[in-house]
Parts: C-alpha cells; sequence; structure tokens
C-alpha cells in the first residue's frame, strides 16, 4: 500500500533491519560521506549489497520488513541488470546499488571500509573516504562537486593531523 | 586530494593490482601500498611516474585559492565527532 506522507527518516532503523537479516552491505553515498565527516544534509540511506545468491535472499527478508516499494512503482525488487533500485521504505529511503560508479561492487570496496559505531547497537561498513572520492568522481555530475571538494578536504586534514584517529 | 588518492584513483580506473603496478612501475610493491594510504608521501616525479604506469598523466595548473575558513573549521569539528555523534548532528540539523 502507497504510503501517505513521507515517513522520518530513520538510518539506525533501517540498518538494524539489515542486521536482523545479516545482509552483507558497505554504506556509500551521502550518508557515508557524512559518517566519514563531511558537513551536508541526507535524506536517505545507500548501500552496496553483496551480490552472492544468499545475501540476495537475505535482502529480500530485510525490504519485506522495512515494507520497501520502489519509488517507480514497479513490483520487482530483482537487481539483475539494474543500476539503482530506489526504494521508499517505512524508514526514509533506501537506495540499493550493485556496482556504484567507478568501482567494481562489494568486493571492491570492501578492502578500504571501515566499521563504524553508529549507537544503538549497530555497526556498520562504510566506505573509505577515497573510495567515495572515486564514486562522487565518477558520476561527473555539477551537483556532486561541493561533496567532491569536502571529501578531498577530508583526506587532507586527517592526513595532516594523522590517521587512525581514535573516535 | 591527497596523493594516496590519486594514486589509487588511477591504478583502479586502469584496472590494476597493486603488483601489476609494481610491476610496470618497477616500484616496491609494499612501497605502493604506504604511498596509497598516505603515510608515506612520495615525490612529485615519482608520483607523475606512478600516474603514468596507469597510463594517465598530471594535468597541473595554477588557480585562485579561497580559503573557506569557516567550511575548514567546520570540517575539523566534525572529524574530531564519532561517526555515532556526526550522525546525530546530521539528523538534528535536518530537524531545523
Amino acid at each position: 500500500m502507497a504510503r501517505a506522507s513521507e515517513p522520518d527518516f530513520d538510518p539506525i532503523g533501517i540498518f538494524k533491519a539489515l542486521d536482523r537479516a545479516r545482509v552483507s552491505y558497505i554504506v556509500i553515498g551521502g550518508l557515508a560521506r557524512v559518517l566519514q565527516g563531511t558537513d551536508e544534509l541526507t535524506d536517505g540511506v545507500d548501500i552496496v549489497p553483496a551480490m552472492r545468491e544468499e545475501n540476495l535472499r537475505r535482502l529480500d527478508l530485510a525490504l519485506d520488513e522495512l515494507n520497501a516499494q520502489r519509488r517507480d512503482g514497479k513490483k520487482t525488487r530483482a537487481l539483475t541488470g539494474v543500476n539503482v533500485l530506489e526504494l521508499g521504505t517505512d524508514l526514509g529511503e533506501l537506495k540499493i546499488v550493485p556496482e556504484p560508479a567507478g568501482t567494481r561492487g562489494f568486493d571492491d570496496l570492501r578492502r578500504a571500509a571501515s566499521r563504524e559505531y553508529l549507537g544503538s547497537g549497530v555497526r556498520v561498513a562504510v566506505a573509505s573516504v577515497g573510495d567515495l572520492a572515486r564514486m562522487t568522481a565518477a558520476l561527473g555530475r555539477e551537483q556532486d562537486e561541493p561533496a567532491l571538494r569536502m571529501l578531498h578536504s577530508v583526506a587532507e586534514i586527517e592526513r595532516s593531523i594523522g590517521h587512525g584517529l581514535e573516535l | 586530494m591527497t596523493s594516496g588518492m590519486l594514486i589509487r584513483e588511477a591504478r583502479l580506473r586502469a584496472s590494476l593490482t597493486q603488483t601489476e603496478l609494481s610491476e610496470r612501475s618497477g616500484r616496491d610493491r609494499a612501497q605502493i601500498a604506504r604511498w596509497e594510504s598516505d603515510s608515506v608521501q612520495p615525490s612529485f616525479e615519482t608520483l607523475r611516474d606512478l600516474v603514468r604506469a596507469c597510463g594517465f598523466d598530471l594535468a597541473l595548473a595554477l588557480v585562485p585559492y579561497d580559503v573557506d575558513e569557516g567550511g575548514e573549521k567546520r570540517l575539523r569539528e566534525n572529524l574530531f565527532r564519532s561517526p555515532e555523534n556526526r550522525l546525530q548532528a546530521m539528523l538534528k540539523e535536518r530537524k531545523r
């Protein structure tokens, strides 16, 4: 059933649903940039799932729990041949991106991703600053230039104050 | 952008592993890993050689640089917050 209004954005709730179904994924996009330190607002969760069959089955269970529905009104949630699956859920927007621009997907991003604690027992894998910059640059969109500049600044500041800040 | 990000981006755009870049450039693989992680900084000439080994070149130009002190200060403050606090601050800001 369609939603009467936009739900409050609850990224922790979305991550909890994914974790309950034991989905393997990496957070990318605007929310990942915020978690890595950029100064911007975002209203959705973007993830890159592992494309193993079992993981996709688990993802489907989580999407059921979140009452996820495609933004374009189509019923199928199959990821084959899809660049981005845009979903509305009970807890906000969720985009599933099998192979983000400039990358080779989950296994590519996993190497440099870090696991970050977000509170409420939730710990997620977040794409690295370098990989986020790579994805943002590969999109080649003018609207992303401020975010790309911030990512570059974050990388430079991190380097200047030393790696491995204990947070 | 850091030199490490530039090397890694060039290598990945060329679909090379660190080992393959090591063979092409004649540099030690472990050293390439240190450069990519920005734990050690290569010289400009080394950076250019590595990028060229990936099939690219550095196009450098001097452009005006405006320091956004407010933005830089906010980023520095953000980096001393935990990811949990960064998320909470962003969600609070959204509600304003």
